[in-house]
């Protein structure tokens, strides 16, 4: 259409108003432009429906809302179709077999939200076990826990956390609690947390955290609102390279084959929870380990 | 959550984070797409979505972050069906007068308003989406570039197509 003209920016230019003078009046006098005025007067009178950005807003958080509820209500489904199963059952047992004791627990690479009867919350990490007593719960508030979890407890008396390591007991508050074989950690996010075990009492404040491992214990301070499991990442701080692989065991279901590896060495970074190679080459690139994959995808092999 | 000042998930931050994106958000949906009211229910899933990953995105990725997802599900949902551009029910003539905005007063009759609509409507996908955002939402070459992560070149390439496209599907009108 516009063959003399081999610019091929020349009418953007010319709807910006960047043509020089002389180029300006060349396109008035030439047939071409009363066409193109006219294109660009009626495009200029076109508008749009109006958007209310405030309505939208309101619409917006109603929305939020439901959705959240919805999917925490989901994730317990979704991700755990045979746990969420066996968590009736154990129910529907608990209530007309053996008692009310509720037990929960989850596989490989699983979370699993669990609402406690005085709404307090308790989030299972992978491979862990708890188990709570639902008609005693109005005079104790007492979870046994053997793994991990993260807990949002909800004001009122005790909430206590038995582990094999320790006891952690608080009034309502957020924390974390890792308890495995010899690794017993506790991390305060809310509130105020007390933690117990055979010879050490210790306070926890928003923000601190307190780790005993091979009966040395330790304190220090951290950031962050909630545990980075949460959101699927494994994070470590100065730990034994065996919880490391235990973790990256109990997320994606593998073994870890590291009988050339000194499973003492102390690792410090994280890893996704929801992908496995980026996970693995994560852990082994940043520790110098080549590692090779079996054929089934189960087991990892580590050369140094 | 963090009530980080700048953290996506401050409350206050997000909302005028929306306040001041969802409307052009909403209606680069709309080009691209082509309707309006799957646009603005597009817009209120980017955000819901921006809203869960508050603790993962910063606000200063968080535009970025909005247009992509918003894409995507348009993209997923306009992918089983041709897109058509429903333009008669909401290209509207703006209410002011055009005198102010183009110096030579040039009387449009109705017939043409409705030809030049149906002209936009069946431009392709990307000159349609330079025009309009230049016409309408009087973005600038660059900022449309930014918008949708190419060159300003190639933005200015487009709406000349787009120009000569209109000229030529309207004929000597």
């Amino acid at each position: 259409m516009f063959e003399d003209k081999k610019d091929d920016f020349f009418l953007a230019r010319w709807v910006s108003g960047e043509l020089s003078e002389e180029e300006f009046k060349a396109f008035k006098k030439h047939p071409e432009y009363q066409y193109y005025a006219k294109i660009m007067a009626g495009a200029d009178a076109l508008d749009l429906k109006t958007y209310n950005v405030e309505k939208e807003l309101i619409a917006l958080k109603s929305k939020r809302e439901n959705t959240t509820n919805k999917k925490k209500k989901g994730t317990v489904i979704k991700l755990l179709p045979y746990v969420a199963v066996a968590a009736s059952i154990a129910i529907i047992f608990g209530i007309f077999l053996f008692g009310p004791k509720d037990d929960f627990a989850t596989q490989y690479g699983e979370t699993l939200t669990v609402q406690l009867p005085d709404g307090s919350e308790m989030i299972l990490n992978a491979k862990s076990k708890a188990s709570f007593d639902k008609d005693n719960w109005k005079n104790t508030r007492l979870v046994s826990l053997e793994g991990e979890a993260f807990f949002k407890v909800t004001k009122g008396s005790k909430f206590t956390v038995s582990t094999k390591n320790g006891e952690v007991s608080v009034l309502g508050t957020q924390f974390n609690v890792q308890s495995h074989n010899a690794l017993f950690e506790v991390n305060c996010y809310e509130g105020k947390v007390s933690v117990v075990n055979k010879n050490y009492t210790e306070i926890l404040t928003a923000g601190k955290a307190y780790r005993n491992y091979g009966n040395t214990p330790e304190n220090w301070t951290f950031t962050g609102a909630e545990p980075t499991w949460l959101t699927n990442t494994s994070s470590f701080r100065s730990i034994p390279l065996k919880y490391v692989f235990k973790e990256l065991e109990e997320q994606y279901n593998i073994q870890i084959n590291s009988s050339n590896i000194d499973l003492t060495t102390i690792y410090t970074g994280t890893f996704p929870n929801n992908n496995k190679e980026v996970a693995l080459r994560t852990v082994f690139s940043t520790l110098g380990m080549d590692y090779t994959i079996s054929e089934d995808g189960n087991t990892v092999v580590l050369e140094k | 959550m963090s009530d980080n000042k700048n953290s996506t998930c401050n409350e206050k931050v997000f909302d005028n984070f929306f306040k001041s994106h969802s409307k052009l958000l909403r209606n680069y949906l709309y080009y691209k797409f082509g309707d309006l009211d799957q646009a603005e229910d597009i817009v209120q899933d980017a955000f819901i979505k921006l809203w869960n990953n508050c603790a993962n995105v910063s606000i200063d990725k968080a535009k970025s972050y909005v247009y992509t997802v918003a894409t995507n599900l348009g993209i997923s949902i306009t992918r089983h069906q041709k897109v058509k551009f429903k333009y008669q029910d909401y290209v509207t003539q703006r209410k002011s007068d055009i005198n102010h905005e183009s110096p030579e007063f040039i009387a449009l009759e109705k017939e043409y308003m409705e030809k030049l609509k149906a002209a936009i409507a069946s431009l392709p996908e990307r000159q349609r989406e330079v025009f309009l955002l230049s016409r309408i939402d009087k973005k600038t070459y660059k900022e449309i570039a930014e918008l949708s992560g190419v060159s300003v070149k190639a933005i200015e390439k487009l709406m000349h197509k787009a120009l000569g496209t209109l000229r030529k599907t309207l004929g000597n009108i």
